[in-house]
Protein backbone atom coordinates (compact mmCIF):
# COMPACT_ATOMS: atom_id res chain seq x y z
CA UNK A 1 0.00 0.00 0.00
CA UNK A 2 2.85 2.40 0.83
CA UNK A 3 4.37 1.86 -2.60
CA UNK A 4 1.05 2.21 -4.42
CA UNK A 5 0.41 5.54 -2.67
CA UNK A 6 3.93 6.85 -3.27
CA UNK A 7 3.72 5.77 -6.90
CA UNK A 8 0.38 7.53 -7.31
CA UNK A 9 1.71 10.78 -5.83
CA UNK A 10 4.84 10.54 -7.97
CA UNK A 11 2.75 9.80 -11.06
CA UNK A 12 0.44 12.75 -10.44
CA UNK A 13 3.40 15.11 -10.04
CA UNK A 14 5.09 13.84 -13.21
CA UNK A 15 1.82 14.24 -15.11
CA UNK A 16 1.05 17.78 -13.96
CA UNK A 17 4.58 19.18 -14.08
CA UNK A 18 5.34 18.44 -17.72
CA UNK A 19 7.82 15.67 -16.89
CA UNK A 20 5.51 13.24 -18.70
CA UNK A 21 4.65 15.60 -21.56
CA UNK A 22 6.08 15.12 -25.05
CA UNK A 23 6.22 18.85 -25.79
CA UNK A 24 8.03 19.70 -22.55
CA UNK A 25 10.57 16.94 -23.14
CA UNK A 26 11.34 18.22 -26.63
CA UNK A 27 11.49 21.81 -25.33
CA UNK A 28 14.03 20.63 -22.73
CA UNK A 29 16.22 18.96 -25.35
CA UNK A 30 15.88 22.01 -27.63
CA UNK A 31 16.86 24.25 -24.69
CA UNK A 32 13.65 26.23 -25.17
CA UNK A 33 12.25 25.67 -21.67
CA UNK A 34 13.81 25.46 -18.23
CA UNK A 35 10.82 23.68 -16.63
CA UNK A 36 12.32 20.19 -16.70
CA UNK A 37 15.79 21.38 -15.72
CA UNK A 38 14.19 23.21 -12.81
CA UNK A 39 12.30 20.10 -11.71
CA UNK A 40 15.31 17.78 -11.88
CA UNK A 41 17.59 20.39 -10.33
CA UNK A 42 15.22 21.04 -7.44
CA UNK A 43 14.65 17.32 -6.88
CA UNK A 44 18.39 16.70 -6.65
CA UNK A 45 19.05 19.77 -4.48
CA UNK A 46 16.35 18.75 -2.00
CA UNK A 47 17.05 15.01 -2.07
CA UNK A 48 20.81 15.38 -1.57
CA UNK A 49 20.77 16.96 1.92
CA UNK A 50 17.85 14.73 2.90
CA UNK A 51 19.87 11.72 1.85
CA UNK A 52 22.87 13.00 3.76
CA UNK A 53 20.79 13.31 6.94
CA UNK A 54 19.28 9.85 6.50
CA UNK A 55 22.67 8.28 5.95
CA UNK A 56 24.02 10.07 9.02
CA UNK A 57 21.16 8.63 11.05
CA UNK A 58 21.79 5.32 9.30
CA UNK A 59 18.37 3.82 9.97
CA UNK A 60 14.87 3.77 8.55
CA UNK A 61 11.87 5.05 10.48
CA UNK A 62 11.38 1.46 11.67
CA UNK A 63 14.95 1.28 12.93
CA UNK A 64 16.32 -1.01 10.25
CA UNK A 65 19.79 -0.29 8.83
CA UNK A 66 19.58 1.76 5.62
CA UNK A 67 20.34 -0.24 2.49
CA UNK A 68 21.74 1.97 -0.24
CA UNK A 69 23.49 -0.04 -2.89
CA UNK A 70 25.63 2.26 -5.00
CA UNK A 71 25.56 1.79 -8.76
CA UNK A 72 28.65 0.31 -10.38
CA UNK A 73 30.36 1.86 -13.37
CA UNK A 74 30.68 -0.34 -16.45
CA UNK A 75 31.10 0.52 -20.11
CA UNK A 76 27.39 -0.16 -20.29
CA UNK A 77 26.80 2.88 -18.09
CA UNK A 78 27.78 5.26 -20.88
CA UNK A 79 26.72 3.17 -23.90
CA UNK A 80 23.37 2.42 -22.28
CA UNK A 81 22.93 6.04 -21.27
CA UNK A 82 23.48 7.21 -24.84
CA UNK A 83 20.99 4.68 -26.23
CA UNK A 84 18.46 5.62 -23.57
CA UNK A 85 18.79 9.30 -24.47
CA UNK A 86 18.01 8.63 -28.12
CA UNK A 87 14.96 6.61 -27.12
CA UNK A 88 13.83 9.21 -24.58
CA UNK A 89 13.95 11.91 -27.25
CA UNK A 90 12.04 9.78 -29.76
CA UNK A 91 9.31 8.66 -27.37
CA UNK A 92 9.21 11.88 -25.39
CA UNK A 93 8.98 9.90 -22.17
CA UNK A 94 11.45 8.17 -19.90
CA UNK A 95 10.48 5.00 -17.94
CA UNK A 96 8.38 6.59 -15.17
CA UNK A 97 6.36 8.86 -17.49
CA UNK A 98 5.69 5.85 -19.74
CA UNK A 99 3.41 4.41 -17.07
CA UNK A 100 1.97 7.85 -16.28
CA UNK A 101 1.10 8.45 -19.94
CA UNK A 102 -0.66 5.10 -20.12
CA UNK A 103 -2.69 6.15 -17.09
CA UNK A 104 -3.53 9.46 -18.77
CA UNK A 105 -4.98 7.59 -21.73
CA UNK A 106 -2.25 8.35 -24.27
CA UNK A 107 -2.59 5.22 -26.40
CA UNK A 108 0.79 5.53 -28.11
CA UNK A 109 2.48 5.08 -24.72
CA UNK A 110 1.45 1.43 -24.84
CA UNK A 111 3.68 1.01 -27.90
CA UNK A 112 6.55 2.67 -26.04
CA UNK A 113 6.09 0.28 -23.12
CA UNK A 114 5.90 -2.70 -25.48
CA UNK A 115 9.15 -1.52 -27.04
CA UNK A 116 10.78 -1.04 -23.64
CA UNK A 117 9.83 -4.53 -22.48
CA UNK A 118 11.12 -5.93 -25.76
CA UNK A 119 14.35 -3.99 -25.30
CA UNK A 120 14.80 -5.19 -21.72
CA UNK A 121 14.00 -8.75 -22.80
CA UNK A 122 16.53 -8.46 -25.61
CA UNK A 123 19.20 -7.29 -23.17
CA UNK A 124 18.42 -10.24 -20.93
CA UNK A 125 18.85 -12.58 -23.88
CA UNK A 126 22.18 -11.16 -25.08
CA UNK A 127 23.56 -10.26 -21.65
CA UNK A 128 25.98 -13.23 -21.45
CA UNK A 129 27.59 -12.15 -24.71
CA UNK A 130 27.87 -8.50 -23.67
CA UNK A 131 29.22 -9.27 -20.23
CA UNK A 132 32.93 -9.34 -20.96
CA UNK A 133 33.26 -6.60 -23.63
CA UNK A 134 31.20 -4.14 -21.60
CA UNK A 135 32.57 -5.18 -18.18
CA UNK A 136 29.09 -6.02 -16.90
CA UNK A 137 28.56 -7.67 -13.50
CA UNK A 138 27.87 -11.43 -13.27
CA UNK A 139 24.34 -12.80 -13.00
CA UNK A 140 23.45 -14.18 -9.58
CA UNK A 141 20.33 -16.30 -9.87
CA UNK A 142 18.43 -16.16 -6.61
CA UNK A 143 15.35 -17.28 -4.75
CA UNK A 144 13.77 -13.84 -4.61
CA UNK A 145 14.49 -13.18 -0.96
CA UNK A 146 16.77 -10.21 -1.71
CA UNK B 1 3.47 26.56 -22.86
CA UNK B 2 0.77 24.15 -21.72
CA UNK B 3 0.47 20.40 -21.23
CA UNK B 4 -0.88 18.17 -23.97
CA UNK B 5 -3.22 16.92 -21.24
CA UNK B 6 -6.28 19.20 -21.43
CA UNK B 7 -4.05 22.22 -22.20
CA UNK B 8 -3.41 22.58 -18.47
CA UNK B 9 -0.82 24.95 -17.06
CA UNK B 10 2.10 22.98 -15.62
CA UNK B 11 2.76 22.70 -11.90
CA UNK B 12 5.59 25.05 -10.85
CA UNK B 13 8.98 23.37 -11.28
CA UNK B 14 10.08 24.04 -7.70
CA UNK B 15 6.94 22.47 -6.26
CA UNK B 16 7.24 19.48 -8.59
CA UNK B 17 10.93 19.02 -7.80
CA UNK B 18 10.30 19.21 -4.06
CA UNK B 19 7.44 16.72 -4.40
CA UNK B 20 9.66 14.26 -6.25
CA UNK B 21 12.35 14.70 -3.59
CA UNK B 22 9.77 14.00 -0.88
CA UNK B 23 8.66 10.78 -2.58
CA UNK B 24 12.30 9.75 -3.00
CA UNK B 25 13.15 10.36 0.66
CA UNK B 26 9.99 8.73 2.04
CA UNK B 27 10.61 5.71 -0.17
CA UNK B 28 14.02 5.35 1.45
CA UNK B 29 13.19 6.37 5.03
CA UNK B 30 10.02 4.32 5.35
CA UNK B 31 10.44 1.60 2.74
CA UNK B 32 14.24 1.32 2.67
CA UNK B 33 14.05 1.39 -1.13
CA UNK B 34 16.17 3.26 -3.61
CA UNK B 35 14.10 5.16 -6.21
CA UNK B 36 14.31 3.56 -9.63
CA UNK B 37 11.83 2.86 -12.41
CA UNK B 38 13.53 1.15 -15.34
CA UNK B 39 14.25 -1.99 -13.32
CA UNK B 40 10.47 -2.29 -13.51
CA UNK B 41 10.88 -3.40 -17.12
CA UNK B 42 12.94 -6.33 -15.86
CA UNK B 43 10.40 -7.01 -13.13
CA UNK B 44 7.71 -7.26 -15.79
CA UNK B 45 9.94 -9.38 -18.06
CA UNK B 46 10.67 -11.73 -15.16
CA UNK B 47 6.97 -12.57 -15.01
CA UNK B 48 7.16 -14.09 -18.48
CA UNK B 49 10.76 -14.85 -19.48
CA UNK B 50 12.69 -17.69 -17.80
CA UNK B 51 16.15 -16.39 -18.82
CA UNK B 52 18.82 -16.48 -16.06
CA UNK B 53 19.11 -12.68 -16.28
CA UNK B 54 15.51 -12.41 -15.07
CA UNK B 55 16.01 -14.86 -12.20
CA UNK B 56 18.53 -12.64 -10.37
CA UNK B 57 17.86 -12.60 -6.65
CA UNK B 58 17.96 -8.83 -6.37
CA UNK B 59 15.40 -8.54 -9.16
CA UNK B 60 12.91 -11.12 -7.92
CA UNK B 61 12.94 -9.65 -4.44
CA UNK B 62 12.21 -6.14 -5.72
CA UNK B 63 9.00 -7.05 -7.53
CA UNK B 64 6.97 -6.82 -4.33
CA UNK B 65 7.51 -3.08 -4.01
CA UNK B 66 8.23 -1.92 -7.54
CA UNK B 67 5.22 -3.42 -9.27
CA UNK B 68 2.78 -1.65 -6.89
CA UNK B 69 4.84 1.52 -7.35
CA UNK B 70 4.50 1.28 -11.14
CA UNK B 71 0.77 0.63 -10.76
CA UNK B 72 0.68 3.83 -8.73
CA UNK B 73 2.28 5.76 -11.60
CA UNK B 74 -0.51 4.60 -13.92
CA UNK B 75 -3.09 5.52 -11.28
CA UNK B 76 -1.46 8.92 -10.73
CA UNK B 77 -1.65 9.64 -14.44
CA UNK B 78 -5.31 8.59 -14.53
CA UNK B 79 -6.17 10.77 -11.52
CA UNK B 80 -4.39 13.71 -13.09
CA UNK B 81 -6.49 13.33 -16.23
CA UNK B 82 -9.72 12.77 -14.29
CA UNK B 83 -9.45 15.84 -12.07
CA UNK B 84 -7.93 17.86 -14.90
CA UNK B 85 -10.90 17.61 -17.22
CA UNK B 86 -11.84 13.99 -17.61
CA UNK B 87 -10.20 10.76 -18.73
CA UNK B 88 -10.35 9.79 -22.40
CA UNK B 89 -8.06 7.78 -24.67
CA UNK B 90 -6.09 10.03 -27.01
CA UNK B 91 -3.57 10.01 -29.82
CA UNK B 92 -2.64 13.67 -29.29
CA UNK B 93 1.13 14.09 -29.44
CA UNK B 94 1.58 17.86 -29.52
CA UNK B 95 4.43 19.11 -31.65
CA UNK B 96 4.95 15.68 -33.24
CA UNK B 97 1.47 16.06 -34.75
CA UNK B 98 2.13 19.64 -35.84
CA UNK B 99 5.54 19.03 -37.38
CA UNK B 100 6.10 15.35 -38.13
CA UNK B 101 2.43 14.68 -38.90
CA UNK B 102 2.41 10.89 -38.86
CA UNK B 103 -0.81 8.97 -38.31
CA UNK B 104 -1.46 6.39 -35.55
CA UNK B 105 0.47 3.60 -37.31
CA UNK B 106 3.56 5.76 -37.75
CA UNK B 107 3.33 6.97 -34.16
CA UNK B 108 3.13 3.42 -32.86
CA UNK B 109 6.19 2.36 -34.85
CA UNK B 110 8.16 5.43 -33.75
CA UNK B 111 7.12 4.95 -30.12
CA UNK B 112 7.99 1.25 -30.22
CA UNK B 113 11.44 2.04 -31.61
CA UNK B 114 11.99 4.72 -28.98
CA UNK B 115 10.77 2.34 -26.29
CA UNK B 116 13.11 -0.39 -27.52
CA UNK B 117 16.11 1.92 -27.09
CA UNK B 118 14.83 3.02 -23.69
CA UNK B 119 14.36 -0.55 -22.44
CA UNK B 120 17.69 -1.83 -23.72
CA UNK B 121 19.63 1.33 -22.90
CA UNK B 122 18.38 1.89 -19.35
CA UNK B 123 19.02 -1.72 -18.40
CA UNK B 124 22.49 -1.64 -19.89
CA UNK B 125 23.21 1.64 -18.08
CA UNK B 126 21.71 0.31 -14.87
CA UNK B 127 19.26 3.15 -14.47
CA UNK B 128 17.35 6.05 -15.99
CA UNK B 129 16.22 9.54 -15.04
CA UNK B 130 15.00 8.38 -11.63
CA UNK B 131 17.71 5.93 -10.60
CA UNK B 132 20.69 7.80 -12.05
CA UNK B 133 19.39 11.33 -12.53
CA UNK B 134 17.53 11.90 -9.27
CA UNK B 135 18.83 9.38 -6.73
CA UNK B 136 22.28 8.74 -8.16
CA UNK B 137 23.20 12.40 -8.54
CA UNK B 138 21.78 13.20 -5.09
CA UNK B 139 23.94 10.41 -3.68
CA UNK B 140 26.97 11.86 -5.50
CA UNK B 141 27.65 8.74 -7.54
CA UNK B 142 30.10 9.16 -10.42
CA UNK B 143 28.53 6.48 -12.67
CA UNK B 144 25.23 8.36 -12.42
CA UNK B 145 26.88 11.56 -13.58
CA UNK B 146 28.39 9.75 -16.58
CA UNK B 147 25.08 8.14 -17.49
CA UNK B 148 23.07 11.34 -16.98
CA UNK B 149 25.43 13.38 -19.15
CA UNK B 150 25.21 10.58 -21.71
CA UNK B 151 21.44 10.44 -21.95
CA UNK B 152 20.91 14.19 -21.74
CA UNK B 153 23.52 14.69 -24.46
CA UNK B 154 22.24 12.05 -26.86
CA UNK B 155 18.66 13.14 -26.17
CA UNK B 156 19.46 16.72 -27.16
CA UNK B 157 21.32 15.60 -30.29
CA UNK B 158 18.44 13.36 -31.36
CA UNK B 159 15.78 16.00 -30.82
CA UNK B 160 17.82 18.54 -32.77
CA UNK B 161 18.21 16.02 -35.59
CA UNK B 162 14.48 15.35 -35.70
CA UNK B 163 13.16 18.89 -35.31
CA UNK B 164 15.98 20.95 -36.76
CA UNK B 165 17.29 18.74 -39.57
CA UNK B 166 14.90 15.99 -40.66
CA UNK B 167 11.63 17.86 -40.20
CA UNK B 168 12.94 21.38 -39.69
Amino acid sequence: MLYLVLGTVFGFILSRSGAADYDFIQAMFLFQSTQLYGIIGTAVLVTAPGLWLLKRRGRTIAGRPLAIERKAFTRGTLVGGLLFGVGWSMAGMCPGPMFVNIGEGKLYALAALAGALTGAGLLGAVYPRLQRPLTLPPITVGTGEG
Amino acid sequence: MTLILHDLAPMHWALAGAGIAAVTLVLLWVGNRRLGISTGFEDLCSLALPLPYFRRGSLLGARRWRLPFLAGLVLGGALSALVGGGWAPTWDLGMFDRIVQWGPAGKLAWMFAGGLLIGFGTRLAGGCTSGHGIFGLSNLEAPSLVSTLGFMGSGAVTTHLVYRVLFG
